[in-house]
């Protein structure tokens, strides 16, 4: 039970840790979160697209 | 857009709004308020429409897509988003002056709309610090939503 609430203290500080990324950063993060959900419906209009503007932005960063 | 005259005013709302002041959410799209000029179209988003798409930028079901993200254009539709947009912040995202609906805005809109994922977004505003229960209250009030957030501070914070 320690190693449980210690897990989601480590959990709720890198939480905390996230907020104070500038916006344009926590925009991006969301970019993967969303490609990740569209990854896991595994449909959804322009999947392809996205996926395809996103190896493209990796590619030239 | 604003140049074209295509709308008056925007701002930035939502998860992508939220993201200024919390943590990175979940967001499958981004949603802007937009302030259009006064005319008689029944289709109010129509000239935003013809303007993205003149420009490339093609209908995606109610969004219109813009890189990766769907964007949805949501006309001002009470006192409280028309009070959002004229007095959202003008921070740069990159080096881009962009409009952002404030904080204070963003939860008593979120109040106004009452989905569990709008109520989360209040929660994460108020734990960052970003605004307070004062701020929320006093904008709430003012627009006829003062018995809405006492039901809120009863169901989320005050238990």
């Amino acid at each position: 039970m320690d190693d449980v609430k210690k897990l989601l203290e480590r959990q709720a500080l890198w939480q905390k840790g996230r907020k104070s990324l500038p916006w344009p950063e926590k925009i991006r993060i969301a970019e993967g979160i969303r490609e990740s959900i569209l990854q896991i419906r595994g449909t959804g209009p322009g999947l392809e697209q996205d996926a395809e503007v996103l190896r493209r932005r990796r590619r030239s960063s | 857009m604003l140049a074209a005259g295509v709308i008056s005013d925007y701002a930035l709302f939502g998860a992508a709004a939220q993201m200024r002041y919390t943590e990175p959410v979940a967001t499958l799209d981004a949603d802007v308020l937009v302030a259009i000029p006064s005319g008689e179209r029944l289709d109010v988003l129509g000239p935003i429409y013809e303007f993205c798409s003149r420009k490339g930028y093609l209908p995606e079901g109610e969004s219109i897509r813009v890189g990766v993200w769907p964007v949805q254009f949501v006309p001002v539709f009470n006192e409280l988003t028309v009070e959002a947009v004229e007095r959202a912040d003008t921070p740069h995202f990159e080096g881009v002056p962009f409009r952002v609906v404030r904080a204070d805005h963003l939860a008593v809109i979120a109040l106004s709309v009452g989905r569990p994922k709008d109520f989360t977004r209040i929660l994460a505003l108020l734990e960052s610090g970003s605004v307070s229960r004062e701020e929320i209250a006093s904008l709430a009030q003012r627009h006829g939503l003062a018995d809405a957030w006492k039901r809120f501070e009863a169901r989320f914070l005050d238990g």
